[in-house]
């Protein structure tokens, strides 16, 4: 015996062997038959005595004919019957059929007792058009049954005969079953088999039937030689030999004592084979007993070994009887799946094997019950077919079997409940007391001696290796998984000559069996064994495929899965072993022609066992990757092998290896605001106080992102990779991972330098609105894609399973242009954050700007809103940047591609009253000191301190600098000083400044344009150069006394030549840098002037401070009067450029007021009834008389009481010294000084006097008017404290007024 | 004669792989690991048999403590043969010697229980490292030095 059966149990001893074998053409449905066969494996036969009998079949494909050589040692050797299945479809196709079924049963004609062949002929429904009954007389079945199997075929040659005879003609009824054959085909006539014929797609209906009917037949064969054998009497037996005996004989006294009981010993161990055969269990095991006791006897140690096999054997059978119904189940292809004792072939990673074990325990009742059984349901039985096998000799004694034994496992539900039953029940409790049945230990230790037996003989090396399974197998049900493995370790050491074929099955069975034990990594062990065995030199046809499988089978084993993520993960297992492993896998995979199977473990290799390599074997496996995906990409998709196992993706994630990643918030042009935010209020950006209550609501999820994303709008992210390898990496077709809302991704290609980490951006456009996902990226290198997701990043734990974004409706974007209209300078902004336009003024000039706005984006523009932030305070951020609303919004909405303008002019406000330093005196600035005739002016107010710029430095500081300060508290701390004064400017004119303001625009449109916005910043840098500066001023009377002159130090601040005009047609040229004097003329100021042109604010604030000093908004007065009715203008000669100034602020002392002001009084003076001209000079000689007449008007509204009027006069020596000592030098006739009781409005009063001036000289005569009457004006003021126009009078209280200019008279000899 | 010496882990992961170079075979390390990872399904079985055991029979509690740490010969094949050693800590500590040197055929258990506990010493020795992570390879070059001499000089 040179064939190993590796599948074989102990309990295939009880089991009569029938080879089923497909001949001819190929059936479709073989392996469905296949199985229907298979589950015929048990059958009950009564047997006559009427004891009921459990016989049970193993079915073989294929059967070495040289193991049937055997038999005589093993009786289960034998084959006994044998099935064939075949198709055919013509004639020629049948004959050939028949004639290989013949010559199969010639091959074992040794053996074979009976046989069965199932034909398939061409055409769906054959339908036994005629039917061509095979005769299956009794007659000739009795035949085979006495007669002993060796000459079955002239046993069979009476059936022949009549079979021909009778082709037509109707035989009798006793056929076994339907003959379904067309009319065309015949039957060949050496053809004596009982054939069924059906066509190709018929459900066989009745093959489970007939299968039963061969167990039948050929258990009744059996039951005939053990009686047979029984009945011999034990001294006169012949030897039975094992095949490899023959010649150990030769010349041997077969007559010796030691002989018989040789003899005997071996039969009786043939009865008892035989017996077991035929289900008799229990008897069997006395048999086998007092086999081995003679045996043992004459030291026939092959015999006693067998004996003792067969007596573990029926033990096993009976202690075990799970042993046998999971048998089939394990062969049975269809029912794998099913049970659960069967490991999956590719199942993954098991973390424990006591989960295993558990399911061997408690499975086997679940596998009982599912196992079809035949029994026998009464409906089936049909009286033709109970008929057919009847003989008349034994009618009772068949009809009894026929009805245990025929069967038809299609119905399981019924079977499920009664099988379990049926089949154990009757044998068990049998043979419980059974003296010769042993136990499990007994088992093993027998088992165990009868292996050391065999193992003495060269040749029966292949017997022993067989036991050695069987005898594992048993171990495995006794759940003793170190039995179980010294037994299969003791396979490894039988030295057997076998084909490589054979080997590998060998391995193949070992690592099945370590399986079913838990050994995973022995079994694994030797399925890699297994699998270089198949591909080794000494193979002479290497069958990579195989190979792989085998490998591929034995992951679990070294702790591999399929998923490189769990490897990754759990990291156990012994890396030297699965790179090893893994490697070979990569080569089997690329051998047996799949390509992009090599390249997936490959890419799982490297990915998995990334921190196992050297940096060395990165490289090389990186190569060897490049060059195995060259042939095939890798892709992350799973790939399916043929057996239906998944291959699941492998990703590079460590090549090349990501560092960070970081979804970016849209670049802050393209940031959407929210349209209703509200404008910052307070200083308070940040605020400490935590609202406990709202935090825990909106607990923020991981990975949610505070910004928003833009529909339609590129959107980016911030990756930085390294390539740990030593070698440049190309990246290509880098892609974001996402999910939620559809994501277009733009592929990226970058190169990666070996071991410098690189940014990358990788953008895409969302094209919906909701949230997206960010799961990861995916990346194209070394040929193979992958798909890296965050979570299974190797620095995992940096990275969040997945980034959320909200995504809102699509906005447009803007291009903006800036355009100065007088340089010409063109600043464009696009994408880039500040877009600076530089602007240099001179103080006072002014300039446009065009704000050129482009809809760069396919939605419209249909809001729009300008605002300015700037470190000025409003009122002045409201000078300098001037645009008109309404334009804008006339522009709206713009649509895309289509450009806006916006027209800014830009004004360079500032302060041209240089003040100075502030010291004693008030009026530093005033040119009081210039002119002597202001120095003995009174000052009646002097003790109201008289504000002036910069008399108070934190005013300029806080109203210039501070930023959109419209603080009301903080105007009020400093009322007292500053609120009359206009506008602060902010800037002491003589310095440049520099002003910077944002321009934000804030736009919006589309389909989200109620919610967000977009902002875009224009930064104006705004360059303040001091042009002109107006150091000093003061007031003259003018000629006519309507008017006066406003006097002015102008400086020129720039680096040029300035025209500088003061009037409409007046100019002058100044210098750079130098001071010239101007006089301005003005109209004086009319009293009935509403002073408050300010705004409301001004007016209020006025109000509240009025109270206490009326002059106050009486210089306020003037002072607008003033402001209103100047017009600077300048020029620069050099470069063009023209400006204006303003003399806003100015401060007037009260001697100044009184000639801004138009005079209460209207004077009219004559000298000898002349009226006098203002400046005029008037000449006389001394001695000379004049007559000086004084009328003065009342121009207010009310009447003036008790006023004085005098006329008094001086010399002026013009140093400041004023002499009224004239007594020897004038001499007046008529008072000089007159008390008008009261003045009503608009009369006059006139005075005259006679002067005479005595010496010749210059003379001066002041005209003076006072009120001398105090008691009046308090209730006046209080009363026109609330009327404006009235409110200057108030100020007339004690009051002088004089006729201005002095009368001058220079007298003459 | 030993070849290998192996400590493994808890979790059946190599802590130490080490052996002397007696035969100069290209693929020695690789065929040690195979070795003795086949050898750790015995081992496992042979534990969680002495732990069932002493389990069932209360009578035996006393047993538990001074359960033998040697666990004897797991397996051998042509050329090999594995020998196992567990700590209390599940450490597991294997050695394999060549039954084809004239040495090693007829090496006596007692010998090979004497080297497991030398290398039990030696492992102790070794992760009293207040730097050495439990649960990590050991890279200790004394350990590799110490055991090498071991392999070498007594068994």
């Amino acid at each position: 015996m040179s064939h190993p059966d590796y599948a074989q149990h102990a309990q295939h001893h009880a089991c009569l062997l029938v080879l089923v074998k497909g001949i001819g053409g190929v059936l479709k449905n073989f392996n469905k038959l296949w199985e229907r066969i298979q589950r015929v494996n048990n059958i009950k036969v009564t047997d006559s005595t009427g004891q009921v009998r459990d016989i049970w079949v193993r079915y073989v494909r294929d059967y070495p004919v040289e193991n049937n050589d055997w038999g005589d040692f093993q009786t289960h050797r034998r084959l006994l019957g044998l099935i064939t299945l075949s198709k055919f479809t013509n004639q020629i196709e049948l004959n050939e059929v028949c004639r290989v079924h013949e010559s199969l049963k010639v091959k074992y004609s040794n053996t074979l007792y009976d046989s069965r062949a199932f034909m398939f002929g061409p055409g769906s429904n054959l339908k036994k058009p005629e039917q061509e009954p095979e005769t299956y007389s009794v007659y000739e079945e009795k035949q085979i049954e006495d007669k002993s199997s060796l000459n079955y075929k002239q046993t069979s040659e009476p059936g022949d005969s009549l079979s021909s005879n009778d082709s037509c003609a109707q035989s009798t009824s006793s056929s076994a079953s339907y003959v379904v054959q067309e009319e065309n085909f015949t039957i060949p006539s050496n053809f004596k088999t009982h054939a069924m014929f059906y066509g190709e797609n018929e459900p066989v209906s009745d093959l489970e039937q007939n299968v039963a009917d061969l167990i039948n037949s050929l258990f009744w064969v059996v039951e005939s030689k053990r009686l047979e054998r029984s009945r011999e009497k034990l001294d006169k037996v012949s030897l039975l030999l094992a095949p490899f005996e023959k010649r150990d004989f030769i010349g041997l006294d077969m007559d010796s004592r030691n002989n018989k009981k040789r003899c005997m010993g071996r039969v009786t161990k043939n009865l008892a084979d035989l017996t077991l055969q035929s289900g008799l269990v229990a008897e069997s095991l006395a048999l086998y007993h007092s086999a081995a006791e003679i045996l043992k006897a004459v030291n026939d140690w092959l015999w006693l070994a067998a004996a003792k096999e067969g007596h573990c054997a029926a033990s096993a059978i009976l202690i075990y009887p799970n042993l046998r119904i999971t048998m089939p189940l394990h062969r049975n292809a269809s029912l794998q799946e099913s049970s659960p004792n069967k490991t999956k072939p590719l199942s993954l990673f098991q973390p424990g094997i006591d989960s295993f074990r558990k399911y061997k325990l408690t499975s086997s009742p679940l596998r009982s019950s599912k196992t079809s059984s035949p029994i026998n349901p009464p409906s089936e039985l049909t009286p033709s077919s109970s008929d057919s096998v009847e003989t008349s000799s034994r009618q009772s004694e068949t009809d009894n079997a026929d009805t245990e034994s025929l069967a038809s496992s299609s119905d399981i539900e019924y079977q499920s409940q009664k099988s379990y039953i049926t089949m154990d029940i009757p044998s068990i409790p049998r043979q419980v007391n059974n003296q010769y049945l042993l136990n499990g230990e007994d088992i093993a230790e027998k088992y165990r001696k009868a292996i050391i037996h065999y193992s003495k003989y060269q040749n029966a090396g292949i017997i022993e290796t067989e036991a050695c399974f069987k005898a594992a197998r048993i171990a495995v049900e006794q759940n003793n998984s170190l039995l179980t493995s010294s037994f299969l370790q003791n396979v490894i050491f039988i030295n057997l000559t076998l084909s490589e074929q054979e080997k590998i099955q060998r391995f193949d069975t070992l690592a099945e069996i370590y399986k079913e034990i838990g050994f995973l990594r022995k079994a694994a062990f030797y399925q890699r064994l297994a699998a270089t065995r198949q591909v080794s030199a000494n193979n002479p046809n290497p069958d990579w495929q195989r190979c792989y499988y085998l490998m591929l089978h034995s992951f679990p084993g070294h702790m591999l899965s399929l998923d490189p993520g769990q490897v990754v993960q759990h990291q156990i297992g012994w890396p030297a072993l699965q790179i090893q492993l893994l490697q070979e896998v990569v080569v089997a995979s690329r051998r047996m022609g799949h390509p992009a199977l090599a390249t997936r473990h490959m890419t799982f290799l490297l990915q998995a066992m990334w921190p196992h390599l050297s940096r060395q074997e990165h490289r090389d496996l990186a190569i060897q990757l490049q060059a195995v995906s060259a042939q095939c990409e890798g892709g992350p998709v799973p790939l399916v092998l043929e057996t239906g196992e998944v291959i699941p993706p492998a990703n590079l994630t460590h090549v090349p290896q990501c560092l960070s990643f970081t979804p970016k918030p849209l670049p802050l042009t393209r940031t959407p605001h929210s349209v209703k935010c509200k404008v910052q209020q307070g200083p308070f950006i940040f605020t400490p106080i935590h609202f406990g209550s709202l935090e825990r609501k909106s607990k923020k999820e991981e990975g949610k992102m505070e910004y928003l994303w833009v529909e339609d709008d590129i959107c980016e992210v911030q990756m930085k990779l390294t390539n740990p390898l030593p070698f440049e990496l190309k990246v290509s077709n880098m892609l974001l991972l996402t999910s939620g809302v559809v994501f277009e991704s733009l592929p990226e290609t970058i190169i990666l330098p070996p071991d410098s980490p690189t940014t990358v951006n990788l953008h895409g456009t969302p094209k919906e609105v909701g949230e997206l996902q960010i799961l990861g990226y995916s990346t194209h290198t070394l040929g193979v894609k992958s798909n890296c997701r965050l979570k299974n990043l190797p620095l995992s734990n940096k990275f969040p399973t997945s980034y959320v974004i909200e995504v809102i409706p699509s906005l447009p974007t803007m291009l903006i242009e800036t355009c100065l209209s007088l340089s010409g300078h063109l600043n464009v902004s696009g994408e880039s954050h500040s877009n600076v336009t530089n602007v240099s003024l001179y103080n006072g000039e002014s300039t446009e700007c065009a704000i050129k706005i482009t809809n760069t984006s396919a939605v419209p523009i249909e809001y729009l809103d300008l605002a300015i932030q700037s470190n000025m305070d409003n009122q002045l951020q409201s000078k300098v940047f001037q645009w008109s609303n309404d334009d804008v919004q006339s522009q709206l909405p713009i649509l895309p591609n289509e450009v806006a303008t916006i027209k800014l002019k830009l004004y360079a406000e500032a302060d041209f009253l240089d003040l100075g330093g502030v010291g004693e005196n008030l009026f530093p600035n005033s040119l009081t000191s210039n002119y002597p005739s202001r120095v003995g002016s009174p000052v009646p107010n002097a003790q109201l301190s008289l504000p002036t710029q910069s008399s108070n430095p934190h005013t300029s500081l806080s109203s210039g600098l501070m930023v959109n300060r419209t603080s009301g508290s903080f105007r009020s701390s400093n009322s007292q000083t500053t609120s009359w004064s206009a506008p602060l400017s902010v800037m002491p004119p003589s310095r440049g400044r520099q002003v910077e303001a944002q321009m934000i625009i804030r736009y919006s449109g589309g389909a989200g344009k109620e919610s967000h916005c977009r902002q875009s910043t224009l930064q104006f840098n705004l360059e303040l150069l001091p042009s002109v500066s107006i150091t000093h001023w003061d007031v003259l009377p003018a000629e006519i006394p309507t008017q006066l002159y406003l006097v002015l130090d102008v400086t020129n601040l720039t680096t040029e030549e300035m025209a500088f005009h003061y009037t409409s047609d007046k100019h002058i040229l100044i210098e750079s840098k130098e001071s010239r004097r101007v006089p301005v003329p003005l109209d004086r100021c009319p009293f009935n002037v509403t002073p408050n042109k300010y705004n409301d604010e001004d007016t209020a604030e006025s109000k509240s401070t009025s109270t206490s000093s009326g002059s106050l908004s009486l210089e306020l007065m003037c002072s607008e009067h003033i402001t209103s009715n100047v017009s600077l203008r300048w020029q620069l000669l050099q470069s063009g450029l023209r400006g204006a100034a303003s003399v806003r602020g100015i401060t007037l002392s009260h001697a100044m007021m009184d000639i801004v002001r138009m005079s209460p009084l209207n004077w009219e003076v004559s000298v000898n009834k002349q009226c006098i001209k203002p400046q005029e000079e008037l000449n006389c000689t001394a001695g000379e008389c004049l007559a000086l007449g004084v009328s003065v008007q009342n121009l207010l509204s009310r009447p003036l009481h008790k006023l004085c009027l005098s006329v008094q006069f001086y010399q002026d020596y013009n140093n400041g010294v004023l002499s009224y000592k004239l007594d020897n030098r004038v001499a007046t006739a008529g008072n000089n000084k007159v008390v008008l009781s009261t003045l009503t409005e608009t009369s006059k009063a006139f005075h005259e006097c006679t002067v005479v001036f005595l010496t010749p000289g210059e003379y001066k005569i002041d005209i003076q008017c006072s009120t001398t009457e105090p008691i009046l004006e308090e209730p006046v003021a209080k009363e026109v404290d609330n009327a404006s126009i009235i409110q200057p009078c108030s100020g007339e209280v004690n009051h002088v007024w004089r006729f201005i200019p002095p009368v001058a008279i220079s007298v003459t000899d | 004669m030993a070849v290998c010496v192996a400590v493994i882990g808890k979790d059946n992961s190599p802590l130490y792989i080490g052996g002397v170079g007696n035969d100069t075979n290209t693929d020695n390390e690789l065929s040690r690991q195979w070795l003795v990872h086949t050898a750790l399904d015995a081992l496992e079985e042979r534990l969680a048999t002495t732990n069932t055991n002493t389990a069932n029979s209360a009578s035996n509690a006393s047993r538990t403590d001074l359960r033998d740490l040697y666990l004897g010969l797991l397996y051998s094949t042509d050329t090999h043969k594995i020998y196992g050693y567990v700590t209390n800590t599940r450490i597991k500590l294997v050695l394999v010697t060549s039954s084809t040197s004239p040495s090693g055929s007829n090496i006596r258990d007692a010998e090979v229980r004497t080297a497991l506990r030398r290398l039990h010493a030696l492992y102790a020795d070794a992760i009293c490292n207040p730097f050495h992570l439990p649960g990590e390879q050991i890279t200790s070059s004394k350990f590799d030095r110490q055991v090498k001499n071991l392999l070498l000089n007594n068994v």
